[in-house]
């Protein structure tokens, strides 16, 4: 059997390993589009903030690859042929599989301004982008972040963090909305506004000039022009699909996968940001483009390639992240829906500072966010599971301290805790 | 593998656990600074410890985005390098146990290594004979999956 996995981060090596737990033998080809030791782009920000070295990128090393056996390949997929079983090569080979794994990930996308083309206007998403950011993040430097999601956020707070001057401009009327609700969002907004970073909301950004000394003038509309001296664009990423344009591939957003990581064609399985699989909450097709959801995706995809029958429990949307002095955290359905209970604590309640939001679902647990400190994360981290299983709790929220531990120490896991529950 | 089990129906909620690993890890003894936090519920009777219990398959270590959760080969505890840790909480929102916690003067997470010997300093400072170090049995297919297990107990009831 050849096994062809295209995709060298997340997904692609949590399959790969999954896969080679369970199969030792099959040749397996793992195809790699930006090349290298696998790095992960997660640290891309606190490599800018100086918390991680350019060595820290790489969570994977040159002997991984011979101790997983694989046939390492540097090239770009160009198309897949589903009905031969052959992926073609931008270098012009062709390779004949038995079983595929598409784990393409995601591209940053940038928003159709005019100027946003030129040099000194960057993403931030590939090793490349980061290399290229460094030699700007110098104390004093002026920078416009575009978007105000995690992604811009965390590069904006790097920026400001090294002493730059920094504008983030947001075309709608809050930030964030795929992490935080409204209060979340706006106790981040103040902090960062407290902490020197220029926030505009609501401010449409019509076009860009590059001037002669290299910087540029930024033109918003309702407002005066203002110059920086280079621009971080953060509006979100896209699925890589274009290599199954012409199959029988079905695809939306993503491509389309069931709970085993199967797409519609038999043998050809897909996982991470490219994929739009199902959410432990029951949808059926939607993208999460996280790091745990690819490894997650990776896992089940591994198994299935090796003939398990391992379904996925579906995905779980989880965030964290310390920025401009706030750690931010959610998990699940933190926006309430018409009819959904919500209970909003004080952080004091966990030993922590801050603001905490759980919503309920006929008394269900669905959801959490918290801005505040960083000893109110763990909380959420012990409400995974019952998010998961969708746990009635019918405890008042001010015992769930006290009602988790007692769960976990009547669950004995790995039979250490040792007599609460048969007393 | 050796684990520092606990017996919440022994603890008398001393807190010398924490002390001996505070002042092991941070030259300490503060209940902040400790990887094993006793957690004191009057209300409902119950003083339950709680440290890492080094799962077989550890969610924090497959999900850290950085690379800098591992397992130690040879003493099987799943540790942290604080070389490699951004800082960036996923390993906290991972655990189901709440057992990661954040060093605030290094910027990284933290957790219980077993102190790389064979006698863990809260078990060695343990009065009441609630922390033990001990070996316990290697998994079954059923034991591995850890929310799975907290659920179980759940659905069998018991006092809330």
């Amino acid at each position: 059997m050849h096994v062809v996995i295209i995709g060298n981060s997340a997904a692609g090596l949590s399959a790969l390993e999954s896969f080679r737990k369970e199969n030792k033998d099959a040749k397996v080809t793992l195809i790699s589009k930006e090349g290298g030791i696998a790095y992960s782009r997660v640290l891309l920000p606190y490599y800018l903030r100086g918390k991680a070295d350019h060595d820290n990128f790489f969570i994977r090393d040159k002997k991984y690859y011979e101790d997983m056996d694989v046939d390492y390949i540097e090239d770009t997929v160009e198309c897949v042929d589903d009905k031969k079983k052959v992926i073609s090569l931008e270098k012009g080979d062709k390779i004949s599989y038995d079983k595929l794994l598409i784990a393409t990930g995601s591209r940053a996308v940038s928003p159709p301004i005019p100027g946003l083309d030129a040099e000194g206007v960057y993403n931030m998403w590939t090793l490349k982008d980061a290399e290229n950011l460094e030699k700007y993040f110098i104390k004093g430097k002026r920078v416009m972040v575009l978007g105000s999601g995690f992604v811009s956020l965390q590069a904006a707070w790097a920026a400001r963090f090294k002493g730059l001057e920094v504008t983030i401009v947001e075309l709608v009327s809050r930030i964030m909305p795929n992490v935080l609700d409204d209060k979340g969002a706006e106790l981040l907004s103040d902090s960062i506004r407290e902490l020197g970073a220029d926030l505009r909301v609501n401010t449409m950004t019509e076009k860009i000039e590059k001037l002669e000394d290299g910087s540029f003038r930024v033109y918003t509309k309702d407002n005066e022009p203002f110059e920086v001296d280079f621009i971080v664009v953060g509006t979100g990423v896209r699925a890589n699909i274009a290599l199954v344009d012409g199959t029988d591939i079905k695809t939306d957003r993503g491509i389309l996968v069931d709970e085993f990581m199967e797409t519609s064609v038999k043998d050809i399985f897909s996982a991470g940001d490219v994929a739009q699989g199902p959410t432990t909450f029951g949808d059926k097709h939607i993208i999460h483009a996280l790091w745990p959801t690819a490894i997650e995706m990776g896992k089940v995809a591994g198994n299935n390639l090796a003939g398990k029958n391992f379904p996925y429990e579906g995905s779980l949307n989880m965030n964290t992240t310390q920025m401009f002095e706030l750690t931010v955290s959610s998990m699940g359905r933190f926006n309430e829906g018409e009819g959904d209970r919500v209970e909003v604590l004080d952080g004091s309640v966990f030993g922590g500072k801050g603001y905490i939001k759980l919503v309920f679902e006929n008394d269900k647990v669905i959801g959490a966010t918290a801005v505040g400190s960083t000893n109110i994360v763990p909380l959420l981290g012990k409400l995974r599971p019952l998010i998961r299983k969708k746990t009635v709790i019918d405890v008042p929220v001010e015992k769930l301290g006290a009602y988790l531990h007692l769960q976990i120490a009547k669950s004995n896991p790995r039979n250490i805790m040792k007599s609460i529950k048969s007393s | 593998m050796f684990i520092v089990t606990m017996d919440p129906t022994k603890c008398v909620g001393c807190r010398n656990c924490e002390y001996a690993c505070s002042y092991n890890r941070a030259g300490t003894c503060s209940s902040e600074e400790s990887n094993i936090q006793v957690n004191f519920y009057p209300d409902e009777n119950a003083c339950i410890p709680m440290t890492c219990m080094h799962c077989e398959e550890a969610y924090c270590l497959s999900v850290c985005p950085a690379g800098a959760i591992s397992r130690n080969e040879e003493t099987g505890a799943v540790i942290i390098n604080e070389n490699l840790c951004v800082g960036c909480k996923m390993c906290m929102l991972a655990c189901p146990y709440g057992n990661i916690h954040f060093d605030s003067a290094k910027q990284v997470s933290r957790k219980c290594n077993l102190c790389d010997t064979d006698e863990p300093n809260c078990v060695k400072h343990c009065i009441a004979g609630a922390l033990n170090f001990e070996e316990v049995e290697e998994y079954d297919g059923n034991r591995k999956d850890c929310d799975g297990i907290i659920m179980r107990a759940l659905k069998e009831g018991g006092d809330k």
